[in-house]
């Protein structure tokens, strides 16, 4: 192991043990495990009744001798769709607080100087921080995800397969991702600011408009979110009928993509409920076709991260060590 | 004759227009304790601040251990410990887990027998599983020189070691500086007010005046070349008032 490596996991374990001792955060994640855990149980209570209603289609249709049995209409791993929406939200917010105590913890017990005084980079500083977070992300991660499995297993009585299993772990790998960049915006925020505080307030207005207004002014603009049901299917006109009107309103259309496409929470929307069947035309096709049909958003996602995680080794390389102007 | 471990040639240095390091020339050598004094906001924190790689000079060069303070910073920073003017540290976390972690990042390859040794060392091994938070100013200085020598550094840089130590703590660091030297070959290059305290640990002196290097020398030279003044306080009440 270079000494490189070896400093970055080092700064990786001190910030996941100190990220996990802040009571701010053990807050934060309590209440995204119960939100969690109360919208799939409630969402497994209703799978439970249904799933004994087709079950009892099932047994009828089979004893009454009909060859052909209609597929269950139901998708386990959709109740998780909860699970998927309050990591997009909540997460994303814890994700900004870790970020932020990244960078006030360092200055409140001014040891920045201390570490800068080492052989470390302000690369391997920024690295070791990231990981070090997504180690607290992906415990959190995999907390909410076991609470969902067992509560879809014991209480809605359907066990996720194997299949299954693995497109839900490209969710909340996702997941991870997505909160990843979070953190970096929050960290970045933060070090930018003279008073850490203001830093905060930052990072939350800019998750205010990434994760609630974009999305929100996206899906307004969206003609066929008009009315409830949708437009076209009122207007009794299939895909081609709706692709064929749309040419008229390419520029809005342009607008309304533009918009959405703006915001990393819309792209880990559409991919984390494609993995988790909650839409309904996907729930036919296997994975390789899946990952086909969300490669912009992965794209996205991937993108939006890795330029979030270039400007936080460049922002804690600017970041001066020493207060500018002060004892001298 | 001993090598040069830090070398100032011609080091500037100003925050936005206001100078606070003008043209400094400067060179110690290995072995020495430098005692670095000044008034108030006269840039020896500064001048610790560049020579330990935390800011950049705005001109001149600073070389330690023979690199040059900002293209081999690197270089810089594996010979060097730094004790800061307030010691904090993370205070969830206990002595000995700051230090690991310190050591750690130093490149230490076995950080736990290398804290273990240091508290020995410094006489303070029962402060190891004491959280941090909970330290007195003078339990969290002795743990702040530990941290700076944990890694065995050859040169070590001291800014305002005795700020906020009562007298037996400021002993118990005088007497710590002096091992240092003595034991572990140290050079010390350290800012400080309490000219007592320099008369009896320093080897050699620089005065800064307005971020000018008005007078380096070694205390013998000093005191011969002062015959009229009681006190090293009384040379340098001469030499500010002079300047």
């Amino acid at each position: 192991m270079s000494d490189s490596t070896h400093r970055i996991i080092t700064l990786a374990r001190h910030e996941y043990r100190s990220a996990v001792r802040s009571r701010i955060l053990i807050v934060l994640l309590g209440i995204l495990v119960t939100v969690t855990a109360v919208s799939v149980y409630i969402a497994s209570v209703d799978y439970a009744s249904k799933l004994a209603d087709y079950q009892a289609y099932v047994n009828a249709a089979t004893t009454s001798g009909l060859d052909r049995i209609a597929p269950s209409p139901l998708a386990a791993l959709s109740l998780l769709r909860g699970a998927m929406e309050y990591i997009e939200i909540i997460g994303a917010v814890i994700a900004i607080a870790l970020g932020y105590l990244t960078v006030s913890r360092e200055r409140t017990n001014r040891t920045l100087p201390l570490i800068r005084s080492r052989p470390v980079t302000s690369g391997e500083l920024a690295t070791g921080s990231l990981l070090g977070a997504l180690g607290v992300i992906a415990t959190l991660v995999a907390v909410t995800a076991v609470v969902g499995i067992v509560c879809v297993g014991t209480i809605g009585h359907d066990w996720i397969n194997a299949t299954q299993a693995l497109k839900l772990f490209l969710g909340y790998l996702a997941a991870i991702v997505y909160m990843g960049a979070f953190y970096c915006l929050g960290a970045i925020a933060t070090a930018k600011s003279r008073v850490a505080a203001n830093g905060l307030m930052i990072a939350l207005g800019i998750w205010l408009i990434v994760v609630l207004v974009l999305p929100q002014i996206g899906d307004t603009m969206d003609a066929d979110n008009q009315i409830p049901g949708g437009l076209f299917k009122a207007l009794g006109l299939g895909h081609d009928g709706e692709a064929q009107i749309l040419t008229h309103f390419t520029t809005y259309e342009r607008i309304r993509t533009w918009t959405e496409e703006a915001s990393l929470a819309k792209h880990f929307e559409r991919f984390s409920f494609a993995m988790t069947d909650v839409k309904e035309r996907y729930r036919p096709f296997n994975l390789p076709w899946l990952l086909g049909q969300t490669r912009n958003d992965i794209g996205w996602l991937i993108a939006y991260s890795a330029a979030l995680y270039a400007g936080l080794r460049r922002t804690f390389r600017n970041q001066p060590t020493i207060p500018q102007g002060g004892t001298q | 004759m001993n090598s040069p471990v830090i070398e100032l040639r011609g080091l500037s240095h100003r925050y936005d227009t206001d100078p606070v390091l003008r043209d400094i020339h400067l060179t110690i050598e290995a072995g020495e304790i430098f005692g670095f004094l000044g008034h108030n906001g006269a840039g020896k924190t500064t001048a610790i601040n560049i020579l330990t790689t935390l800011i950049e000079p705005t001109s001149g060069t600073a070389k330690v251990c023979g690199y040059d303070v900002v293209t081999e910073r690197r270089d810089v920073t594996r010979c060097i410990g730094y004790l800061p003017a307030e010691v904090r540290m993370y205070g969830h976390m206990t002595a000995a887990e700051n230090l690991e972690f310190f050591a750690k990042l130093s490149g230490v390859t076995d950080p736990r027998k290398a804290v273990a040794e240091t508290l020995d060392y410094l006489e303070c091994a029962e402060l190891a599983n004491k959280r941090v938070g909970s330290f007195s100013t003078g339990m969290r200085q002795r743990i702040g020189i530990a941290q700076a020598i944990v890694h065995r550094p050859k040169v070590l840089f001291l800014d305002e070691p005795t700020s906020g130590l009562d007298p037996l703590g400021v002993r118990q660091l005088r007497d710590t500086i002096l091992r240092l030297n003595g034991d572990l070959g140290m050079t010390v290059f350290m800012n400080t007010h309490l000219l007592s305290e320099v008369s009896k640990v320093c080897t050699t002196i620089g005065v800064l005046n307005h971020g000018e290097l008005i007078y380096k020398d070694s205390i013998e030279e000093t005191t011969r070349r002062f015959p009229d003044e009681a006190s090293l306080e009384d040379i340098y009440v001469r030499m500010e008032t002079a300047s």
